[in-house]
């Protein structure tokens, strides 16, 4: 705005009626451009903003269901924050965050990076990124939700209410929208995001890599409801000869205030209370294998043991003190060092479990045996436990027997990588949980007070007030559409 | 954190006259600013060729509160376990530190309870404090004081006033003060050369301290009403006290600082929170005006009229840093049960300034003209400039580290990157207009007004709006005089108008721009800050802006009578109005899904209609005596007719709570989830009791009240004894209670008292078909335990409640001393009186919760909205006036 003289001033507010339509009147007028805001964005400056929305979702939103679900955590008994996760207690406004910074942090950025940008050269691999990245987001938001918006979400003023699609159709975009990502990477573009992509720092073999993993995951999604495509799915992805996630997708995190882990920022805001307990569900499976990655995701008490609490028991123990999740997972807020706990988009681990599960089936050439026991010693490694540790653990743990027989290979695949899992996917193991009902050895939380087993999250409150085109409320107990 | 509005700003007794202008005449002067009408407050400014005089006075005010939240007595601290083989509840007799109030039912033993210190718990009888939280507040009292100068020549006068307003409100200690003090200068001069000017100037400066309320951390309320029904909070002021206390001395002398002694480990002392809880707000405000005219014929006036007004408003907000653990060693030889858990603050600091600053100018030219004797009439025409600019900056120290050092209130001191933001404003408006006044006989009037405005907040091609009025009286008792019925009906009157008034948007609402990204997650302002590790990143704003925002326009039509009957003896007034509002600009909360959370629309067509009736008589009527009673009634209906574009707009809500407008509803229902019922019975879950939650958001009722009514009188003896009173009333009409909300989920509510045990809701039906066929079954097995509907499942629809009140106004008493008193004193006035606001309340049954007055966010789209709002409070005191 260009400054105005004094004298400029008096003549404009002595400015008579009839010559409002002159020009100085026009120029007194146009004052209406927003100075608090910038009118555009960058795709630099929008790419890691999704990066960093897809982090809350996962490392805050997803993360309490999704770890306690699966049964690694329950709710403490020295608090009260989660009571109603293991009480299966959802109402729809505890969802309102997830869901919003899905649509309206990740999705919606994601969707301007590239609509903004469709013949700009410059940006071809941050459209790259933001295709696979929104395959990525919807396939969040479909596996908790079920039917959500999609062909007609993020319009703005175009539509208000959008009515949501079926999941099946959602799936179906994500695989398009994958396919459109990786026709466009190009590891030599000079126009590389760099910094700006907090996943992988502009490394676009990587994300060819991503891209492949998470095809792969989505049409194994698929294994129950819809075997012939998934199948048909996963020897074309073979058949473009695939590289796959050899080291983990993850957003990492600082001690800054505002750049830590997302579930610690949380946990700090809430006073750093000690919400969250090892689950006897985990810790007993872990001491059946002897499996020293009990004692990389939870603290030890004194005494070298990981105490905990049977799923949802916390009211029979009150004020007990129990492991907590460790730093490493980003769970205990006493410790200052889960500030620094990674969130996994994609973990190494699991893209091992994943082709070793699409062999298993027959799906895929290749050892199913060996990406087993690569899957185990990727876990091993990010729980920062040695070669040897999982050596050991491989060569006598009754649950690291790679047996013979698809049905119990893929029960040992989906057992071992809930392992991984443990306190750094819980969404992802509890969805798999959902698809394959493995681990067998879940149990009804003991808050549960009668109700079902959760097998989806409850639309958020903001889209049942605010949208006009609003499915109804489907109960958490309603299985979604792949979970057949 | 709620620090008034600054309508407060001006000083009841420097005010000379209070005009309601309604309908047009408002706005054809005023625009948009007037279109429900204006208040036109006129100061003081002495009179011209009269003698000096000086008034004093003074009113002191004591407050108390008016309504608090029913409560249970029957159950205290803790919650239940498990559920014993005869069906009655277990309970947690441990845990020292909770806050919940889902415990045992009272006994009357005497047992220990919170911590215990240096091997020592205290004891006290398990049972009830019904007062705990009514006497944990004190009366708050209030001196105003104000000096008032006037004086005067032949030629000019002027009016000096000083007051000073010092209050401390109904939170005990003192922390909760507010500082007053303004001056305001009026004069005024007629001038040789037919010209006459006028100045005014006030100053206001605020200094205060507000207790947070609401849900803020530091919210005193909501650490009050989380209190359990056993605890006695209103006697453990005391902080010294190691049982009350942060930091405690134990029995070897050795100080604790990191050990607290308070019985809760889950919310702080709320005495703590009075003690080490900042808001200050520094409030300054300068208002102005000059007016300069010219007459240079008896018929014309030309007035030309610059005002200002700029405040500025500075708000530091602390929030002590702090770590304790428990002074309770807990359970000694058994480490699986420690005493408790660590209670941490990271503590911060905000700055907030808000300056805003406005220039009025008008000019405006009258004509004034008695055409002959039957015929008069005036023509005014004006032009305003009118410029408005505001700044906003917010910075804090950290929001997720908060403070370094503990008690170092300064940015120096955060604990990582300092948050800060700014907002900046400027809107601009040009009008013109004219008002065309006609009168014959003073019998027939019309008064015809035209304004146009041109905004630049509005679409630079469409930003003019124009908006006309005509409205005309006819005084038909001027033909009846003389006639034996004027000893009857001695006035009467008859008006007519239609009036539109147009209203422009807020600035920078056609676009949206992006903004510095954060990651809101409703307990902090940002999860995830951006810069994110040095990488910088932007989002789009979470409201859409609409590039073709169109101005709303009102137009109303109004029809009415005033009857004058026995010599004014008994008068009534009666109106009727039909208004439609158009075209409404709202940010309207839109599905997160389009990628937005607010968008700027134009709503469609609301229409209001209502009748105004008062009723005014004079009962009796002597030398000495008179008794004047008076009654209004309003009653407004009023509907949405059409929403173009939209199936629904949602105009404001909270908490799961929504206000919408829905085309052929009242504007303003509220729609959210209930419990299901099927044909009068509430649908509960066939495993677990509990009552299931509609599948979508249900209307629930509008804020609006079905009519509102007053009720008042005079009595006055020999004009030296005066007592007055007024009621007024609301009946019909919802809000939403966010306090119902808290103190259910805690269990202190008064519904939540009663059998807790597992029990079959009553008529409640359980679905024993599937979702889409249903087949309902009267459940006569599924039993569902009290704790965990109100704690989690109780859906907001369920916290909606009757608005309806009765208040006694005021009731006001005053002796003036007989002017044969005062003839040999100094004073030439002199008055004395009592008085009361807010004297009693009553509400309907099924309100236990608030004055359904404490409308958290005042007037606009979010009425009726109650976020656990704080306690309303009755006024009484007794004023003194003299003039010298």
């Amino acid at each position: 705005m260009r400054p105005i003289n004094i004298l400029k001033r008096i003549a404009l507010i002595a400015c008579p009626a009839i010559l409002l339509l002159s020009s100085g009147c026009k120029k007194f007028l146009d004052v209406n451009q927003d100075p608090n805001n910038a009118a555009s964005a960058e795709p630099a400056q929008l790419l890691p903003t999704v990066e960093a929305s897809i982090g809350v979702v996962l490392g805050d939103d997803y993360y309490t269901y999704g770890n306690i679900w699966s049964q690694f955590f329950t709710q403490s008994a020295v608090a009260s924050q989660y009571k109603s996760i293991d009480q299966y207690a959802q109402v729809n406004a505890d969802f309102n965050y997830g869901w919003q910074h899905l649509y309206q942090k990740a999705l919606i950025n994601d969707q301007l990076m590239i609509s903004n940008n469709g013949s700009n050269p410059t940006a071809v691999q941050y459209l790259a990124i933001g295709y696979v990245l929104k395959a990525y987001s919807l396939q969040l938001a479909t596996d908790a939700f079920g039917d959500i918006p999609m062909s007609e979400a993020l319009e703005g003023s175009a539509d208000k209410n959008p009515h949501y699609d079926p999941q099946a159709a959602v799936y179906d975009s994500i695989f398009a929208l994958i396919e459109k990502g990786k026709a466009l990477m190009d590891n030599s573009d000079p126009n590389n995001p760099g910094s700006a992509d907090l996943v992988f720092q502009g490394d676009m073999d990587q994300w060819t890599a991503f891209a492949n993993t998470l095809e792969l995951r989505a049409y194994l999604r698929l294994s129950q409801v819809d075997p012939d495509k998934a199948q048909a799915g996963i020897a074309a992805l073979y058949g473009t000869n695939p590289t796959f996630l050899t080291s983990n997708a993850q957003i990492s995190y600082s001690s800054t205030g505002g750049n830590q882990n997302p579930y610690y920022i949380k946990a700090v805001a809430l006073g750093y209370y000690e919400n969250l307990a090892a689950s006897g569900t985990a810790v007993n499976a872990f001491i059946r294998n002897s499996d020293p990655r009990e004692f990389a995701v939870f603290e030890e008490l004194s005494g070298d043991t990981i105490a905990y609490l049977n799923q949802g028991t916390f009211a029979s123990f009150v004020n007990k003190t129990c492991s907590p999740p460790s730093a490493l997972v980003g769970g205990d807020p006493q410790d200052a060092a889960s500030a620094l706990a990674p969130v996994f988009l994609i973990s190494a681990s699991e893209s091992y479990f994943l082709q070793a599960e699409a062999v298993a089936r027959g799906w895929a050439s290749g050892s199913a045996s060996s990406l087993f026991t690569s899957g185990i010693d990727a876990s091993f490694a990010a729980d920062g436990l040695s070669g040897t540790d999982a050596a050991t653990y491989i060569a006598s743990a009754p649950d690291a027997v790679f047996p013979s027989g698809t049905a119990d290979q893929i029960k040992a695949i989906i057992t071992q990588k809930y392992y991984a899992m443990c306190g750094s996917q819980g969404f992802e193991a509890w969805t798999e949980w959902r698809r394959t009902g493995y681990p067998t050895f879940l149990v009804t939380s003991a808050a549960a007070g009668g109700r079902p087993v959760p097998l989806r999250f409850l639309y958020p409150q903001t889209e049942l007030t605010g949208n006009t085109n609003y499915p109804g409320t489907v109960t958490a107990a309603t299985p979604v559409w792949w979970d057949k | 954190m709620n620090f008034g509005n600054r309508g407060n700003d001006i000083n009841p007794d420097d005010v000379a006259s209070v005009t309601v202008l309604a309908g047009p005449a408002a706005t054809a002067l005023y625009g948009s600013r007037a279109s429900n009408g204006a208040l036109i407050i006129t100061t003081k400014s002495g009179n011209i060729s009269k003698k000096a005089e000086i008034t004093f006075s003074t009113t002191n005010t004591f407050s108390s509160v008016l309504k608090l939240p029913d409560f249970q007595n029957q159950y205290g601290q803790g919650f239940y376990t498990g559920v014993n083989s005869d069906g009655t509840l277990s309970y947690d007799t441990q845990d020292w530190g909770d806050n919940w109030s889902w415990g045992a039912p009272f006994t009357g033993k005497v047992e220990p309870w919170g911590q215990q210190i240096d091997g020592v718990q205290q004891q006290k009888p398990y049972s009830a404090t019904p007062n705990n939280i009514k006497h944990f507040f004190s009366t708050g009292f209030v001196t105003n004081n104000n000096i008032g100068i006037t004086s005067g020549n032949d030629k000019s006068s002027y009016y000096l006033g000083l007051n000073s307003e010092n209050s401390n409100g109904i939170y005990p200690t003192s922390v909760d003060d507010y500082n007053k003090y303004s001056v305001r200068f009026n004069g005024k001069a007629n001038l040789s050369n037919n010209f006459y000017t006028s100045v005014n100037f006030n100053y206001v400066r605020i200094q205060s301290n507000n207790v947070a309320g609401g849900q803020a951390g530091g919210s005193v309320l909501q650490s009050l009403y989380q209190t359990p029904r056993d605890i006695p909070i209103d006697k453990m002021g005391n902080l010294n006290n190691k049982y009350n206390g942060y930091g405690y001395t134990d029995a070897g002398g050795v100080y604790h600082p990191d050990k607290f002694g308070f019985y809760n480990e889950f919310y702080p002392s709320p005495w703590l929170l009075l003690r080490d809880y900042k808001n200050y707000d520094d409030v300054d405000r300068v208002t102005g005006g000059i007016n300069l005219g010219y007459k240079p014929v008896p018929w014309l006036d030309v007035l030309e009229r610059v005002t200002t007004d700029f405040s500025s408003d500075r708000r530091r907000l602390l929030t002590p840093k702090f770590s304790y653990t428990p002074a309770d060693p807990g359970v000694i030889g058994d480490p699986a049960y420690p005493a408790g858990i660590e209670v941490v603050s990271n503590g911060g600091y905000e700055e907030d300034t808000y300056t805003t600053g406005e220039i009025n100018h008008d000019l405006m030219v009258t004509a004034k003209k008695n055409l002959n004797d039957d015929f008069s009439g005036s023509l005014m025409v004006g032009n305003n400039v009118r410029l408005n600019n505001s700044t906003v900056t917010v910075t804090s120290t950290n929001q997720s580290a908060g403070l370094i050092t503990p008690g170092w209130y300064n940015f120096g001191n955060s604990n990582g990157p300092i948050y800060a933001t700014n907002y900046h404003s400027t809107q601009r408006r040009v009008s013109v207009y004219g008002d065309l006044n006609l009168a014959y006989r003073n019998m027939v009037y019309l008064d015809a007004t035209a304004r146009n405005d041109w905004s630049s907040t509005l679409p630079v091609d469409a930003n003019s709006f124009f908006y006309p009025s005509v409205s005309g009286s006819f005084i038909f008792s001027e033909l009846l005089k003389g006639s034996t019925i004027e000893k009857i009906l001695n006035y009467g009157k008859l008006r007519a108008s239609w009036a539109q008034v147009g209203n422009d948007a807020g600035p920078y609402q056609l676009t949206t721009g992006y903004s510095q990204a954060s990651i809101a997650d409703g307990y902090t302002n940002g999860n995830t800050i951006f810069p994110f590790s040095g990488v910088p990143g932007l989002m789009i704003n979470s409201t859409l802006g609409d590039a073709r925002i169109k101005p709303e326009i009102t137009t109303s039509r109004e029809i009415g009578t005033e009857l004058g009957f026995l010599d004014n003896r008994l008068s009534v007034i009666a109106n009727y109005y039909s208004n439609r509002s158009k075209n409404q600009i709202v940010a309207s909360s839109v599905a997160p899904s389009s990628g937005y959370l607010f968008s700027i629309v134009n709503a469609g067509v609301i229409q209001n209609q209502g009748v105004e009736l008062t009723l005014r008589g004079t009962p009796i009527k002597t030398a000495d005596f008179s008794l004047e009673l008076f009654a209004t009634y309003t009653r407004n209906k009023n509907k949405v007719l059409s929403l173009p574009n939209h199936a629904q707009i949602q105009v404001g809500g909270f908490n799961g709570m929504a206000i919408v407008a829905q085309e052929g509803k009242p504007y303003g229902e509220f729609y959210a989830v209930s419990n299901q019922t099927e044909n009068g019975h509430t649908v509960v879950g066939a495993s677990d009791g509990e009552p299931l939650p509609t599948a979508n958001a249900v209307y629930l009722g509008s804020y609006n009240p079905k009519y509102q009514g007053s009720f008042g009188g005079t009595l006055n003896f020999k004009n030296t004894w005066m007592l007055s009173f007024l009621f007024d009333t609301k009946q019909g009409g919802v809000y939403y209670s966010n306090t119902k909300s808290g103190i259910d989920f805690n269990g202190t509510s008064a519904e939540t008292g009663g059998n807790r045990n597992p029990q079959i809701w009553a008529n409640s039906v359980i679905n024993t078909g599937t979702a889409s066929q249903p087949v309902y079954q009267t459940n006569t097995t599924a039993k569902f335990i009290p704790q965990d509907y109100y704690a989690n499942f109780e859906p907001a629809g369920m916290d909606v409640v009757d608005a309806s009140y009765v208040k006694l106004r005021s009731l006001q008493l005053e002796y003036q001393l007989p002017a044969r008193l005062l003839n040999n004193s100094p004073f030439g006035h002199a008055s004395v009186g009592l008085f009361g606001n807010n004297l009693f309340l009553w509400t309907p049954k099924s309100n236990k919760y608030v004055d359904p007055e404490m409308n958290s966010s005042g007037s606009g789209n979010e009425q009726g909205f109650d976020f656990t709002a704080q306690p309303s409070v009755r006024n009484y005191g007794f004023n003194i006036k003299v003039t010298f």
